[in-house]
């Protein structure tokens, strides 16, 4: 395998105390608002992921090129969105897109322990992972309300990482992020993921981001567009 | 050192002692990946390379994936199978199968770049690798099993949840693995890639492929019975690794090129555009899909699925011939459009559940009708079926037949071991002469591209090893018979296309569109010569080792792009820019194609040694003996040749057969140009030599079969 070997040292006295330090400044860097029921609130996101689970082909085409985009390797496991789908089952059971929703209370980031798992008001108050400071607790993945997890356990570097619609992205000739490019949405051979500015619905049901991209296009390839 | 686009890892599976070896790719490396790095492994491993039954006990059958699956290159998401087949006449060649899906790039990320498959087990075994660990399964429990059910057993065996929505699901077999970094296996949400065989394989039938999912499957070659024959039912792999690559942000920038450029725009798409490449998504079945509840289905990192899941549950994923192997019976008693269409998917599903080859139909079907028609094959005849042939065309003989055909019962008998081995036994040679029996390849039915017509299908199928299935130039018929068919228009005159091809067929018959006309003067040429030498080298590396799909690649013409070229050999997404991408090697294009002569001469090194001598290199008896007057679909063959002025122009060639003296001619010719004995069609050791291939020539050497050198 060429994957990087995983790693074997123990979490160190010295790296302990570095990290927890880390973590303070990191909380006390959090953006958001503590309101008197206890909620903390924090800005939404300004971009989201949606897609059309009838439509994807299932060529994993947006898996390897968020994997590609992120850590220059082609991987399934560390793809930040996962098409998960059984030959043998019967349309449109048969696939399911599994990608995360940039949660307006983002559990994720509330459970996160050293702010590693942030809002960064920079890039559109995205949501994501800074590996820097993840001390790979796993809380985060609990935390998130849906199956599959959203989040993804990097089992190389021992850390969480997610989505960040393309902030990081140092293989990726383009700007990424709200307003940038997302490699999953360029390289989609039908445009079955879209980029939108307008929040979904955030019930937990996944139909808020399941949307209909089929057009007449589609009609004319013969299937249907309901 | 980083291996780049390999997962650095060979496993060499030794059946009968059940014990799994590891060997480095590195040493490989030359080879490229998939068919190239299959014949060395073979040519490695293999202990007797004279064999000429794929059961035989020594030989030895090598999956092998390319640094590509997986990683975004457009439609290259393959894998390739190799060894000593059970599907040809009159000798089991050493050839290839192939088989679409998610397979290759699941055994990539498990760590593995090939598998060996060696010797014999003594009981039924199926294989468990998980990322790199790796177990002999009894199979017993899964031996008879369709190859739906045993995938689906499998994944419950290896745990993999039967739903989607469960989530990632966890490789490691204790809680303890899975905190140690060392041991840690990782999470997946993705299924085990699983190929296995059907009864069809288990019966050690010439029909017997490997099938993987619901549609994939590797038929020709009858690897399925050679499988039977090890005892091996099933190869399930799932893997959480990753595959470094070279120049990501190349790998990404071509790709982005691929889709911008040479693809027509699925916002607003060419519909009848000209191209391999570019077309939308359009499911490849020979039937209409019976509604409209359905998605297109891609094998990894396809840029246009080909096939389909639907809504109805069945057909799932069959495409192209699997979908019409009984069109022409089923036409026939069908009383509806969408009856024709169930019987042909649901006949499709019998055929892929048993692991059943269903190329014999293309013409063999014709000829057991013949045979019923004469009054010879029936119940009480002098070929003995119990089959309901007054039920000819219904769904019901089409199960029948293909559980026969599966299990050695009724004609399945004799069929088994080969149509034109059970034309000899039943006494019925002549109608390989006659045409009856359309067997045109070394035992192989003619592919619906009739040698008579279009020359480079043929002659690269009777110099190689099986009926090619290679669709590069082919797309030339389909493109302008259809518009000649359908009264479209002709998007790109004969000499423009012409020219075009021509440019992209580097190094032999670069710029010399002659190479491309196949009109009764020139189909026997040196220039045709060149482009069958082309055709040979390009599709044993850029599609069966670095396993771009055949039916997107090669693209050379696309009208999506305003000078009609398309991406193959274009240096910003040609074939060799993603291969360097990934790989962070500098391949030109025409390296690409020298590593393919180089696959293409070892490969006639082990036909050599099998015993393949020039005599037995010729057609069945009715290519020359009788004019191609029928053609599969139309009743015309459209081709670009020039006319007596020397004018490029659509030409139909219908109606001409082969001559017998002059193809002797063109295997001379074709046999001096590629540095070959044009006495024996034998490797040379100046070949091989210059191939750093020594090591070839002395194994001829030493079993009498090396190539003499002749002053021309």
């Amino acid at each position: 395998m060429t994957g990087k070997p995983a790693r074997t040292e123990g979490t160190t006295r010295r790296r302990f105390l570095a990290t927890v330090a880390a973590s303070g400044c990191a909380m006390l860097a959090r953006p958001g608002v503590l309101l008197a029921d206890g909620r903390f609130v924090i800005p939404d996101a300004e971009g989201f992921l949606v897609v059309d689970t009838k439509k994807c082909q299932g060529c994993g085409s947006c898996m390897m090129a968020c994997s590609l985009a992120h850590s220059g390797a082609a991987s399934y496991t560390k793809s930040r969105i996962q098409i998960v789908q059984d030959s043998f089952g019967d349309w449109p059971d048969d696939l399911f897109i599994a990608q995360c929703r940039q949660c307006r209370n983002a559990p994720c980031v509330e459970v996160c322990p050293t702010g590693a798992n942030h809002v960064d008001t920079e890039h559109g108050n995205v949501r994501r992972v800074d590996p820097e400071l993840c001390i790979g607790c796993r809380m985060c993945i609990q935390a998130c309300p849906f199956t599959p997890a959203r989040l993804q356990w990097d089992q190389g570097q021992r850390k969480s990482q997610k989505c960040d619609l393309c902030v990081d992205t140092p293989y990726l000739d383009a700007k990424g992020g709200p307003g940038g490019v997302q490699a999953c949405v360029r390289v989609c051979p039908v445009r079955a993921i879209s980029f939108t500015r307008e929040m979904p619905s955030q019930d937990l049901a996944d139909s808020s981001y399941q949307v209909n991209l089929r057009d007449w296009v589609w009609k004319r390839l013969g299937m249907t567009t309901k | 050192m980083t291996l780049y686009g390999y997962a650095g890892k060979i496993l060499r599976l030794d059946l009968t002692a059940r014990r799994a070896i590891e060997i480095d790719t590195a040493k490989y490396r030359s080879w490229g990946g998939g068919h190239g790095l299959g014949s060395a492994l073979f040519w490695e491993f293999c202990p007797d390379k004279t064999i000429t039954d794929g059961r035989h006990p020594a030989n030895v059958i090598v999956v092998a994936a390319s640094p590509l699956n997986g990683t975004l290159a457009p439609s290259a998401g393959r894998c390739e199978v190799v060894g000593v087949g059970l599907n040809t006449y009159p000798v089991h060649w050493y050839t290839r199968s192939g088989f679409g899906g998610r397979f290759g790039t699941m055994l990539r990320h498990a760590g593995f770049d090939a598998i060996v498959i060696e010797g014999r087990a003594s009981s039924p075994v199926w294989v468990d690798i998980r990322n790199r660990k790796v177990a002999f399964r009894d199979a017993s429990g899964l031996w008879g099993t369709d190859t739906e059910t045993a995938q689906e057993r499998i994944r419950e065996l290896v745990g993999a949840p039967r739903d989607l929505r469960t989530g990632w699901w966890n490789l490691n077999e204790s809680a303890e693995e899975a905190l140690d970094p060392a041991t840690d296996q990782g999470r997946t949400t993705q299924k085990p890639a699983i190929l296995t065989i059907g009864p069809a394989g288990e019966n050690q039938t010439c029909g017997g492929g490997l099938v993987h999912d619901a549609g994939n499957i590797a038929a020709v070659a009858g690897f399925g019975g050679v499988w039977g024959a090890k005892n091996l039912k099933a190869i399930s792999v799932i893997g959480t690794g990753e595959i470094a690559v070279a120049d990501p942000t190349a790998l990404l920038r071509a790709r982005t090129a691929t889709q911008e450029k040479y693809i027509s725009d699925i916002t607003q798409p060419d519909f009848a555009s000209w191209t391999k490449l570019g077309k939308p998504p359009k499911v490849m079945a020979m039937v209409p899909p019976p509604n409209d509840e359905f998605r297109p289905q891609a094998c990894q990192g396809c840029v246009s699925g080909c096939r389909a899941r639907y809504a109805i549950g069945y057909g799932h994923e069959t495409k192209c011939q699997v979908t019409s192997w009984y069109f022409a019976p089923a036409r026939r008693v069908a009383r509806s459009g969408a009856e024709l269409v169930e019987i042909n998917l649901r006949a499709a599903d019998a055929a892929q559940r048993q692991g059943l080859n269903t190329y014999f139909a293309i013409t063999g079907l014709h000829w057991l009708e013949h045979l019923v028609e004469e009054g010879v094959l029936g119940p009480g005849r002098k070929i003995p079926s119990a089959l309901p042939w007054d039920r000819f065309g219904t769904l019901e003989f089409a199960e029948k037949l293909v559980h026969a055909l599966s299990c050695r019962e009724d004609i399945g008998a004799d069929l088994a071991e080969g149509w034109v081995q059970a034309a000899h036994k039943w006494g019925r040679e002549e109608d390989l002469r006659t045409g009856h029996m359309a067997f045109s390849y070394w035992g192989q039915p003619e592919h619906g591209y009739d040698p008579r017509a279009e020359v480079e299908w043929g002659y690269g199928s009777i110099l190689g090893d099986r009926d090619i299935c290679e669709h590069c130039f082919n797309i030339i018929f389909t493109n302008i018979t259809s518009a000649f068919a359908f009264a479209q228009p002709m998007r790109i005159q004969a000499q423009e296309l012409v020219g075009i091809i021509a440019e992209k067929l580097s190094p032999y018959a670069k710029n010399r569109p002659e190479a491309l006309d196949f009109g009764d003067e020139s189909m026997y040429s040196e220039n045709v010569a060149q482009l069958v030498r082309w055709h040979r080298h390009y599709t044993r590396f850029y599609k069966q080792s670095a396993l771009y799909c055949d039916l997107r690649w090669p693209d050379f013409y696309n009208t999506n792009t305003p000078d009609n070229r398309g991406a193959t050999a274009s240096e910003d997404a040609g074939e060799h820019v993603f291969w360097n991408a990934v790989t962070g090697d500098q391949l030109t294009f025409d390296d690409g194609i020298e590593i393919g002569r180089r696959i293409w001469n070892l490969d006639n090194a082990i036909w050599t040694l099998q015993g393949r001598h020039r005599d037995m290199v010729h057609f069945a008896p009715y290519i020359y003996e009788t004019r191609f007057e029928k053609g599969e679909l139309f009743p015309f063959y459209m081709w670009p040749c020039r006319d007596e002025q020397g004018k490029w122009v659509y030409r139909d060639l219908m109606g001409r057969s082969l001559d017998r003296q002059k193809f002797e001619e063109f295997k001379t010719s074709f046999y001096r140009l590629e540095g070959w004995d044009v006495e024996s069609g034998w490797p040379t050791r100046r070949t091989l030599e210059g191939l750093d291939l020594a090591e070839v020539a002395a194994a001829l050497e030493a079993a009498g079969r090396l190539g003499k050198e002749r002053s021309s």
